[in-house]
């Protein structure tokens, strides 16, 4: 496995957010964490990234121990939710930011810069500033800004909530292409149910911090680990491109 | 048989509609009210100083010799003012920047403690750094003589830098603080996942992102370094700065015309320092906003952010042992009488304090909560009709009551000599002229809680109380007013602070009769007497303290119950 989750726990005073949790994922594929607010999938990603120590438990990337690792170190990034780009910074220096601590010389910085803006439909934006482009295209510096230092995980903190549903659909095609073409591997924490049906390898379908099913996406749709799976994914019917990917997702209403 | 019910129907309407107009008439007049006074108590006075500089109000006609005779005569000061704003400016900006980023990355104990000693320096009255320099640093200071047994001159421009720089960090430092608690925790924390060690993030994220922040506070210092009398008047010895001479020249010779082009020096570069200060916290806003404002501590190790970090972590320490000693040393030799050197418990002074300035002090206290309560009304109100109502003039009025805050108290005080001394606006010599050069020199800050407060009333609570029937009156009594109590509350405690302890723009209004407790304190310091000083120093700080510890206790009280 290249990266393998096992028996992480976490606790915020007296509340466990994190029971026992354990997976794994191979290089290149897509993770989609799935599950209702306060599930823990956050913390699960927060861990990961080391921005939270776990209080037992281990995580190995790579055959390396990261466990212990801080943010800076790890060869993690992460798209935050609310992007947390720099608002002092142009299009361009906010997405060469993390190529400084690699050493990388300025010029070829500034190429590899554009070519990621390029490769995320951004090219003309390179001096605007963060306030002058829409949250659509924010949304694309953060990840242009997190693919570029070529981590060998990127996570990424549900990171198209703030956008409009016609958006949404979009991006999550592009970040699909993206991640395919660059080979990366990727952990997507999401709430939503289509999002993480079309995106992910595998889904991992976490409930009061403990997973309840992990596996590929047919596979649960199929052969849901139990009611409150089948309950919380609430397919009504799947609708299929003339290529095979899957395109949409019909949901019965969905109890969440 | 349907006539008179509708008739009846009709009556009823037209005595509402009387009802309505009124309300729509007392709202005219409250508006006209509060604008017209902006342009009296604000622009005429500024006005005047430059038409009496010019000698276009004495009667003898346009002349430019009042600045010739300041350039010419007073060079030395002039270049003072300029030496030792800059220089106090930058360091006072050094220890603000350090003290904020060490507050805002630390918690507990050690915080609360360094908070306290910030809000007893913003409580305390102006004065009290000079008259403990004097008492720590000076001839036989406490330190310098008495511990280290040096003999030296005290009375020099550097006194005068390092108190007006210390003295102006609490403010500049929470204003700071405050900018940090708005950053964006997701850009810090980016920065971190990006590879950065806590030394880049605080070089390449925090300080970048409080630039227009610094920028203002380095404004603010040199304008209040340029218009402060009382320190260089106190320590500065030989070296002398415009401020004081403004001081020294209305005190003692009443020449109008010179006064006024001297405190033209003043008034442009402030005038022209405050819209750059408009500009630069437009720029920070914009800087902080879309953050979500939770009050969380800043995440940065400032031990491990290398020599910038070990610099605010000294700069900070260096700050607030001397703030610790200064006020130890203020709030213990109000208590202490030395004789031959040895020094021992008294209660003399404290007798001398309560027969000497007993009525002042109670003066100052009743003066105060007027303002208090006149000013924070007036802020409530104008702050609603600029946010929410389509007002003509909207931002030179905005620009008009913002305008005091970087005006140097001797302008808006000798700009109120000036406007108010002859009939039929005669106010000099009464209480009124003090209370409202206090109200108007405070309505920046109050206006801007007000407004920052109304932000936080959805406009649709308006439009749901006018949907319903009520009138302009309605939607001020009923939605505007309650959803401004929060900002009440703080108006108020910063208005009765501030009422308390300015100084600058007032002292040349005092009627000599009708003191008040911040000058008997100038005037202990000037004539040496620093035992007694000391005690109105701490009184006035205990009393400011003791005053706002009721109110929030009243208001929390009545909020609990409320509850219940």
């Amino acid at each position: 496995m290249y990266l393998e989750l096992s028996h992480l726990n976490k606790r915020f005073e007296d509340r466990e957010v994190v029971k026992d949790l354990s997976f794994g994922l191979e290089r290149g594929e897509l993770l989609c964490i799935l599950g209702s607010s306060g599930c823990g999938k956050t913390t699960t990603l927060n861990m990961i990234g080391g921005f939270l120590r776990p209080d037992g438990g281990q995580i190995l990337l790579d055959g390396e121990d990261i466990t212990d690792l801080p943010p800076e170190r790890r060869p993690v990034t992460t798209v935050f939710q609310s992007y947390g780009l720099f608002p002092h910074m142009t299009v361009l220096q906010n997405v060469t930011y993390g190529l400084k601590f690699q050493g990388c010389p300025r010029a070829e910085a500034r190429k590899k810069g554009l070519r990621y803006l390029e490769m995320v439909g951004l090219k003309d934006y390179a001096a605007a500033r963060i306030h002058e482009i829409s949250g659509g295209e924010q949304q694309r510096v953060a990840l242009a800004r997190a693919l570029i230092v070529e981590p060998k995980l990127c996570l990424l903190d549900e990171p198209f909530s703030n956008l409009d549903a016609a958006l949404r659909v979009k991006m999550r095609r592009e970040l699909k292409t993206l991640q395919r073409d660059l080979d990366m591997t990727m952990v997507f924490v999401t709430h939503d149910q289509e999002e993480a049906m079309i995106l992910s390898d595998h889904m991992a379908i976490m409930r009061e911090g403990r997973l309840i099913q992990y596996d590929r996406p047919m596979e649960i749709y199929h052969h849901p680990a139990d009611a409150f799976v089948a309950r919380f994914l609430g397919v009504k019917d799947l609708i299929w491109e003339p290529d095979g990917r899957l395109l949409k997702v019909i949901r019965d209403g969905g109890a969440e | 048989m349907n006539k008179p019910a509708f008739q009846s129907r009709g009556k009823r309407v037209s005595s509402k509609e009387a009802l309505f107009r009124i309300g729509e008439g007392v709202d005219k007049l409250v508006l006209l009210f509060l604008l017209g006074s902006v342009c009296l108590f604000v622009l005429w006075p500024m006005t005047c100083i430059l038409l009496r500089s010019l000698h276009l109000s004495g009667g003898d006609g346009f002349t430019l010799s009042s600045y010739v005779q300041v350039w010419t005569k007073y060079q030395s000061a002039l270049r003072n003012s300029l030496f030792i704003g800059i220089v106090s400016a930058l360091l006072c900006t050094l220890f603000s920047v350090s003290a904020a980023v060490f507050l805002s990355t630390r918690r507990g104990w050690m915080k609360g403690l360094c908070m306290a000693v910030l809000l007893v320096c913003m409580v305390s009255p102006p004065f009290v750094s000079s008259l403990a320099y004097i008492q720590l640093y000076g001839r036989r200071g406490w330190i310098t003589y008495r511990l280290l047994g040096l003999s030296w001159d005290p009375y020099n421009s550097w006194g005068v830098i390092w108190m007006q720089a210390l003295s102006f960090v609490p403010m500049n430092a929470l204003f700071l603080i405050g900018i940090l608690s708005k950053l964006d925790g997701g850009s810090l924390r980016a920065a971190r996942d990006l590879g950065a060690r806590p030394g880049a993030i605080l070089r390449d994220v925090v300080l970048p992102l409080m630039r227009p922040g610094i920028l203002v506070c380095l404004l603010l210092s040199f304008v209040r370094s340029l218009a402060d009398f009382g320190t260089p008047v106190i320590i500065g010895g030989r070296s002398t700065t415009l401020a004081a001479e403004i001081y020294l020249q209305v005190v003692g010779y009443s020449d109008l015309e010179k006064s006024s082009a001297m405190n033209m020096f003043l008034l442009v570069p402030s005038i022209a320092f405050f819209f750059l200060y408009r500009a630069l916290m437009r720029r920070s806003d914009r800087l902080t906003e879309g953050a979500r404002g939770k009050q969380e501590s800043l995440s940065l190790p400032l031990f491990r952010c290398g020599p910038l970090g070990w610099l605010a972590v000294a700069m900070s320490l260096l700050f607030f042992v001397m703030m610790t000693l200064q006020y130890g040393c203020i709030f213990l030799s109000g208590f202490l009488k030395s004789t031959k050197g040895v020094y021992s418990f008294t209660l003399k002074y404290w007798h001398q304090l309560w027969t000497i300035s007993g009525s002042t002090m109670v003066r100052s206290v009743i003066y105060s909560l007027i303002v208090s309560l006149g000013g924070t009304l007036f802020a409530m109100l104008f702050a609603y009709y600029m946010e929410r109502r389509r007002v003509p003039g909207r931002s030179l009025f905005d620009c008009l009551v913002t305008l005091p805050y970087m005006l140097p108290g001797t302008c808006f005080g000798i700009g109120y000599i000036l406007a108010f001394n002859h009939a039929p606006l005669k106010l000099t010599g009464t209480a009124l002229i003090v209370m409202a050069n206090m109200m108007f020199k405070q309505l920046p800050t109050s206006t801007k809680i007000c407004s920052a407060s109304l932000t936080q009333v959805p406009v649709y609570l308006e439009k749901a109380a006018r949907d319903l029937g009520g009138g302009q009156m309605a939607v001020v009594r009923d939605v505007i007013l309650p959803g401004l109590r929060p900002a009440f509350l703080s108006c108020f405690v910063y208005n009765f602070s501030s009422s308390m302890t300015t100084a600058g723009s007032i002292i040349f209004l005092i009627d000599p009769g009708r003191q008040l407790a911040v000058f008997k304190l100038f005037d202990a310091v000037y004539t040496g007497d620093y035992a007694l000083a000391s005690l109105i120093a701490s009184a006035i700080t205990v009393i400011v303290l003791a005053v706002e510890g009721l109110v929030f206790l009243i208001s929390w009280k009545g909020a609990a119950r409320r509850v219940s």
